[in-house]
């Protein structure tokens, strides 16, 4: 075991963890990046397919300044929103955002002449590169700013606890790396948890490997407060089979160059759901599509696991391939494209809700612990956003850095952390593997606290719940011991987050007694603007959890009912 | 005639896929419903190695990533294998399946498959290998933008026809397939050769106008570009289909002829003799890019005169032939001296 000594320790690699490392270290401050996987190949803002253009940028008209900002704060995050942080947010992607990812080279989409190619419409984007594939270049240019600027990165290394200094206060962070199976201590005055919005807790989710519910396990544990935990994100059309690309989506979003989009089709064959046709300002429109989806389900026409398809058959080949990525997943198949459309299924993906923070700063309920991007809970996922949410939250620690103390962690504190990983490991035996205990959590998500969900299933869930940590985890065992390269030890340590972190989520829906956009009740189908137009908050109290409610702020956009069937509702 | 239903590569890459049943929809459509396949992986720790075989149940559309966390949830929970997002953007799931590199979450399983570690680079455990020596060698290389001029704001003006072979080295995922099956890199240290990964890694950047001619002559001249042997190994297995020798090797190495010529003595002097000539001069060129060295390596001479790979009478006395004057239109204003 060794330490290492940072002023600011920052957990997760992806555009706001990286965005965060960089500014700090520009205000002369020392970084270190913690990340399960690699820095900018690693969590959700690799997926980013394209880049919406905020305010007047590129010839933005007033109207689609304005129609930008209505979609985020109605169809993104359903008006759970600091709207004030929200102005500020599109401001600075308008003002700097842009022009500093151009200054350092990333290319944005240009036509032979020279103009950036945007998707037309209500609400435009622009593509890095080539559409569907805008993440990749983008972090990978993040990747090597970091590398360029030397900021010391811990890669394939889990941050599993936050350890406390000997004042009592969150000073440290614990760490195995991965692949040699050394710990390592982080001692850092400020620390950041970047840990994105993507878990992979259910069937099917757009979580990637690593996306445990580490950081909301990791806050959770060091008594942060939570908010909107149940607010989670569905796709509505990624692809049924294999397994693995369960996250390959057929994007709905408008097109770069044309002014079609893909379309969906039910099992009868009939169309449901063509965003350039239904909802011009749903721009990422997923809660529409999963609403009309609800309605085929509902109708016998689909399932939420197949049993519809998507595609590009109203379109030409040329149309979707001279600026998007999209036609390949067709190909690799072995499907005709475009006239062939490909089975889809829903998938879990980001989760609006997460650790509490202060929006001006991004400081948790716990002073010197920081949360950035979609591990916080003040809004839904954008590329944009979660880089925002960097730079506020560099701000935020370089103005109180000097009232952040940096005392010594106890060594106890590490060795009982140790001890716990070490026993982990050293379980063997006819014990259930990690990966079945990760197969039976997400199954049991996906059935009783899928798309659609009522009290007595989440209560049955809870049961469910409960049985895994009373009688599964304990005799929990895996087969090899090697600290190198132990992906099963890994498993292990991620079973225990994800038991966590599903229990609090399912205790959340159970509190939010309405429906509201992707979130949806049986037992309560309407949308309460009157009760429940607020934060959800969840707090650690002793051994157990309550709850409290914050109003959210109107000043910009107000959803202009009290009561009404969130089925009927557009977003 | 092209099927439609393969990949949008074009050319040579598709020779031979119709008769030999292995167009992308043949791939899809190997196996019935129920049929179970036969997995071999080669298993490494500490040095020992082993080969375990498993029977895995076919999947609709099953790819060999399916296959093997199939394995590692079911079969073998120790296997060691790495991936982070299955769906071809983070690259880290490349292996060797058949021999043949392949992202493991974007290739279909074939009904008998051996998987095993990218070559070239150093086994961690079992398909987990250290990535650390691709890496560090692109860092080196400093794949990044130097604006000679400052920055006019958003948007600037750039054309994709400028950006046209930049472009295409921007789909690069880094998922060292490339690395794997190039046989320079397989050489070792024999060579300073960076290889295909690292240079399309550069060429995202040293391919862009916006980038300082005297940055990109920097990175360059640590690339050892000159010892690509143009055997489009690299292109046959890219997943991201990016014609690596044509739109990012051969482009560098006319920036680094251009830039660095001092790197391209050997190119730059086949062309000059073929422009004189009219044909290649085996014995010029051996003169030309070693001068007077070659004479410390008489032994070599004197096999390579032996098999009739160089004629010194032809060599210093020769004449041109009838194909000189059309080499010299075509080549002889352009090489320089």
């Amino acid at each position: 075991m060794h330490t290492l000594t940072a002023d600011v320790a920052i957990i997760g690699g992806g555009a706001a963890g990286c965005y965060a490392a960089l500014n700090l270290q520009r205000r002369g401050l020392k970084p270190l990046i913690i990340c399960k996987g690699l820095v900018g190949k690693s969590g959700a803002s690799l997926f980013a397919g394209n880049l919406v253009i905020s305010g007047r940028l590129l010839g933005n008209t007033e109207a689609q300044a304005r129609n930008t900002a209505e979609f985020l704060i109605k169809y993104h995050n359903q008006f759970l929103i600091d709207q004030e942080w929200a102005r500020r947010c599109g401001a600075w992607i308008e003002q700097v955002y842009y022009p500093e990812l151009e200054e350092l080279g990333l290319y944005f989409r240009r036509d032979d002449e020279g103009n950036v190619v945007t998707s037309p419409g209500a609400i435009r984007s622009v593509a890095a590169n080539v559409q569907g594939n805008s993440g990749v270049p983008f972090m990978d240019l993040r990747r090597k700013q970091v590398i360029r600027a030397g900021i010391p990165r811990l890669e394939e290394t889990v941050a599993t606890a936050l350890v406390r200094n000997d004042d009592g206060n969150i000073g440290g962070v614990f760490c195995l790396n991965i692949m040699t199976g050394e710990y390592v201590v982080v001692r850092a005055r400020a620390i950041v948890l970047a840990t994105g919005y993507s878990d992979r807790l259910h069937k099917r989710s757009t979580g990637t490997r690593e996306m445990s519910a580490d950081g909301l396990a990791m806050a959770w544990r060091a008594g942060a407060t939570m908010v909107n935990m149940e607010m989670q994100w569905w796709h509505t059309n990624d692809i049924a089979d294999p397994p693995t690309w369960q996250r390959m989506q057929v994007y709905p979003n408008p097109m770069l160059g044309s002014e079609k989009s893909a379309r969906m089709v039910n099992s009868a064959g009939e169309e449901f759901f063509n965003q350039q046709n239904d909802d011009p300002l749903a721009f990422g429109p997923y809660t529409v599509q999963l609403k009309a989806l609800v309605k085929q389900v509902h109708a016998g026409k689909a399932r939420y696991d197949g049993g519809y398809y998507a595609g590009f058959d109203n379109c030409d080949a040329s149309e979707v391939e001279t600026y998007t990525t999209y036609g390949k997943t067709f190909r690799q198949l072995g499907l005709r494209f475009p006239e062939q459309l490909v089975e889809t299924a829903v998938t879990s993906h980001y989760r609006q809700g997460g650790i509490d923070v202060d929006t001006a700063t991004m400081c948790s309920s716990i002073p010197g612990l920081y949360a950035a991007g979609g591990v916080s809970g003040h809004s839904n996922g954008l590329i944009g956003l979660a880089t925002y949410d960097g730079k506020v939250v560099s701000d935020g620690i370089a103005a109180a850095f000097d009232s952040l103390t940096d005392r010594p962690i106890p060594g106890s504190e590490c060795e009982a952390e140790r001890r716990r990983l070490e026993k982990l490991r050293s379980r063997s035996g006819g014990g259930v593997s990690p990966a079945k205990v990760k197969e039976k959590l997400r199954k049991l998500m996906w059935d009783k606290v899928g798309v659609e969900k009522n009290a007595a299933g989440m209560r049955s869930a809870l049961d469910d719940i409960e049985e895994i940590r009373l009688d599964i985890l304990p005799d929990m065992a895996i087969s090899a011991q090697s600290p190198v390269a132990n992906y099963e030890w890994l498993d292990a340590i991620d079973v225990m987050n994800m038991v966590e972190v599903c229990e609090l989520i399912v205790h959340s829906s159970l509190e939010r007694k309405e429906s509201r956009g992707p979130f949806i009740r049986t037992d309560f189908p309407a949308t309460d603007n009157r009760n429940w137009l607020v934060a959800n908050v969840l707090k650690k109290s002793g051994n157990g959890l309550r709850f409290e409610q914050r109003p959210y702020q109107l000043p910009f956009f107000s959803p202009g009912f009290d009561v009404r069937d969130n089925l009927q509702v557009a977003w | 005639m092209l099927d439609t239903q393969t990949s949008p590569r074009d050319g040579a890459s598709r020779l031979g896929q119709d008769e030999h049943d292995d167009t992308l929809s043949a791939r899809n459509s190997r196996f019935a419903p129920g049929a179970s396949l036969v997995v071999r992986v080669r298993r490494e720790e500490n040095g020992r190695t082993r080969y375990d075989t498993f029977n895995v149940p076919y999947r609709k559309w099953m790819r060999v990533l399916d296959a093997l966390n199939w394995i590692a949830e079911n079969a073998a929970t120790d296997l060691a294998y790495r991936w982070i997002c299955g769906s071809k953007m983070c690259g880290t799931c490349a292996v060797r399946m058949n021999g043949r590199e392949v992202l493991a979450c974007w290739e279909a399983v074939e009904p008998e498959m051996t998987i095993e570690p990218l070559r070239n680079l150093p086994v961690i455990r079992d398909l987990v290998v250290d990535r650390a020596p691709f890496e560090n060698k692109a860092a080196r290389l400093e794949p990044w933008i130097e604006r000679p001029v400052a920055y006019q704001g958003f948007p600037e003006p750039l054309s994709h026809k400028q950006m046209k072979d930049a472009s295409k080295a921007l789909d690069c995922i880094g998922c060292m397939c490339c690395y794997s099956a190039c046989p320079v890199i397989g050489l070792g240290d024999l060579t300073d050769f960076a290889g295909p990964a690292p240079l399309v890694q550069l060429g995202q950047t040293a391919l862009d106008p916006r980038n300082s001619p005297a940055k990109v002559a920097r990175s360059l001249a640590l690339t050892g570009i000159f010892n690509c042997v143009s055997c489009y190994k690299c292109e046959e297995v890219c997943p991201a289909a990016i014609p690596i020798v044509s739109r990012v090797i051969e482009p560098l190495k006319a920036k680094a002829a251009q830039l660095v010529p001092e790197m391209a003595g050997h190119a730059r002097a086949l062309r000059r003799i073929v422009a004189a000539r009219g044909r290649v001069d085996p014995g010029a060129l051996v003169l030309s890019v070693q001068g007077l060295r070659a004479l410390a390596r008489l032994p070599r001479i004197v096999r390579l005169f032996l098999r009739g790979k160089i004629n010194p009478v032809r060599t210093l006395f020769g004449t041109k032939t009838v194909a000189a004057e059309p080499a010299r239109r075509l080549l002889g204003r352009e090489v320089p001296r």
